[in-house]
Formats: structure tokens, sequence, C-alpha cells
């Protein structure tokens, strides 16, 4: 097992550097926070005005960072633990926090160390899943090439699976992949932004998307089988290797 | 993924390629060319198009609202003017 460590007395994240070219539309990793840069002077702001700052700058994410933490302490009530021991770092470290750079991989790494600080440690409890996610979540950033008629049967049973297989998948491959499986894919934070949430090199982080993505396809394919959606089309599934 | 030898040597290499390609990493000139190849071979399109909906997939599972209780909780300490340790 990997060591995932992530040092926390550096609380800040460069802004990320433009991708050389992107394949498909940013989404959310590679928004920047570009309002009010110019004017915040972040040594002389009062305390009070720091405070209205954070609140309207950082509030925005807490939806996301719980969505994370629930992928991280894996119970509802230690993700809301763990966002509000995150947020309360991040207020108290906000005038370490560089006006213009990317404020959502800031608050991801802040909530990364919390975590490692106060949770990785805990014995390990047993899943609960939650039946109530919201389904309207937009389609994957790059369009299908693929039109639908011609989506593969393990294409469509994977479409099919209900979130509380998806999730348990999630959990069952190894931390360090699932969170960069997690930043990368749910996120949208790009590989030199998940290097600095994680605080790892690239390659690790790219080498950790690769397994963590095979690990998944191969967990959500044998759901799969076990919900009967893909007779016959889950060993082909699992063909990625020669 | 067939036989196909367009994108990589092995199979694990190829599906390297389709996730760099999907994760905005790839060169201007890596990108046509994957693209294009994409447009020809379907093993490759096949594969390309099962991790779109994986990533789908799992973006739907995993979003998640944060209870109210929560927001309230977070900006009730926001308030209490008592500097956290980090």
């Amino acid at each position: 097992m990997l060591a995932l460590t992530v040092d926390s007395s550096v609380m800040n994240i460069s802004e990320p550097e433009q991708a050389v070219d992107t394949a498909a539309e940013p989404v959310g990793g590679a928004q920047r926070e570009n309002f009010d840069v110019a004017t915040v002077d972040v040594a002389a702001e009062s305390v009070e005005a720091r405070r209205a700052r954070f609140e309207r700058d950082a509030m925005q994410y807490v939806d996301q960072l719980y969505s994370a933490a629930m992928r991280m302490a894996r119970n509802p009530s230690d993700a809301e633990d763990l966002v509000q021991e995150a947020y309360t770092k991040a207020f108290s470290a906000f005038h370490q926090y560089k006006p213009g750079t990317n404020l959502k991989a800031w608050l991801y790494r802040i909530l990364t160390n919390t975590y490692i600080n106060l949770y990785r440690k805990r014995q390990r409890e047993p899943l609960q899943s939650n039946a109530d996610s919201i389904e309207d979540w937009q389609l994957a950033r790059a369009e299908s090439h693929t039109s639908q008629g011609l989506r593969s049967a393990e294409a469509e049973a994977l479409d099919h699976l209900p979130d509380s297989d998806v999730k348990s998948a999630l959990q069952a491959i190894p931390e360090e992949f699932r969170l960069a499986v997690y930043f990368a894919d749910v996120e949208g934070f790009a590989y030199k932004e998940i290097s600095e949430i994680m605080n790892t090199p690239i390659g690790t982080v790219m080498s950790r998307l690769h397994r963590g993505r095979k690990l998944l396809r191969d967990m959500l394919a044998d759901y799969a089988v076990e919900r009967g959606y893909a007779k016959g089309a889950a060993p082909e599934l699992k063909e990625t290797e020669n | 993924m067939g036989d196909c030898q367009g994108l990589g040597d092995c199979a694990d290499e190829r599906i390297g390629r389709i996730y760099e390609y999907l994760d905005g990493a790839l060169s201007r000139d890596d990108l046509k060319e994957i693209k294009a190849h994409l447009d020809g071979c379907t093993d490759c399109a096949h594969e390309y198009d099962l991790e779109c909906v994986i990533r789908s997939v799992v973006k739907r599972s995993c979003k998640e609202a944060a209870p109210e209780t929560l927001k309230a909780a977070i900006l009730a300490r926001l308030h209490e003017g008592r500097p956290a340790e980090v």
C-alpha cells in the first residue's frame, strides 16, 4: 500500500499550468476564480472582510467537498465532520490563499490533508449506501464517439448500474487510486492539480489513475454480471491486457 | 480491443492513450491522431465509449448534496470568531 502523504504546511496551490491542449471541454477543476483578484489586499484585509470573501468564494463548494468526503470517510456523519473541519482550517489559513489561483483545488488539498490527519487511521467501517443521490448529473464532458444506437451491451449495462453499486465499486479500490480517480473523473482536475492535492508527482498520479480506472472498470463489470445486466459481455470488459 | 495497433503496441498502452485523450492531456498533434483513429477503429471507439459511460456513471453516482445542517454549522463556526488550529 502506497503511503498517501500530504504536507499540510504547504497550503498554497499555484495556478495550474495551462494544459498543452485540451481534448475535451474543461470541467469544474479548470475554472478560475478571477473576480476581485486585483482588488484584494490580503495583508491589509480585515477579519470581517476576509470572512465575507471566504463565505462568498468558498461556501459554494460545500456540496462538492461533501461528496468527496463521502468517498473518504464513508459515512455521512464522518463526512460532515471532515468537511466542517476542512472549512475551519481553510478559513484560518485563508490569508495564505493567493487570490486568483484555483480555490477549489486549494480547498480539496485541505480536505485531503484533514482526512489523512483525522480519519485515515480509523477502523474501517462497512460502507453505508446512500440511495438518495441526485440523478440529473450531466453526461461525460466529451461527446460519446459512437451513437447511442451503436453503444455496446457492456456500456449499456454499466450505464444502468444503480448508484449504490458504483459507490461500492469505488470504495472497493485502494484509497490512493480511488481518490485519484475521483479527483480526475468526478471533479475534472488536471494531473498537475491532482499531484498538488495529493502531494505526489504527476507520474504517480497518472499511474494511480491508470490502475484505478482499470480496477474500477473490472469492479463495475462484476456488478453488472451480478445484476444480470451483461450476460456474456463481462469477460470482454476485462480484456484490457493482452 | 481486437488486434488494433493504431494507438500502441498493447491494450494497456491503448487504453492509456484513451484516458489521456479524455483527460485533455494530449498535445494537439496527438489529439488529431487519436481522433482520426477513433473515427476509423471500431475496437478503440468502443473502448472510448465505454470509458465515457464509466465516467458519466461515476459522476452521477457520487453527486451528493451536503445537508443544510452542515452548511449552517460551517457558517456558525466561521462566525464564532475563534481562530481554528491549523
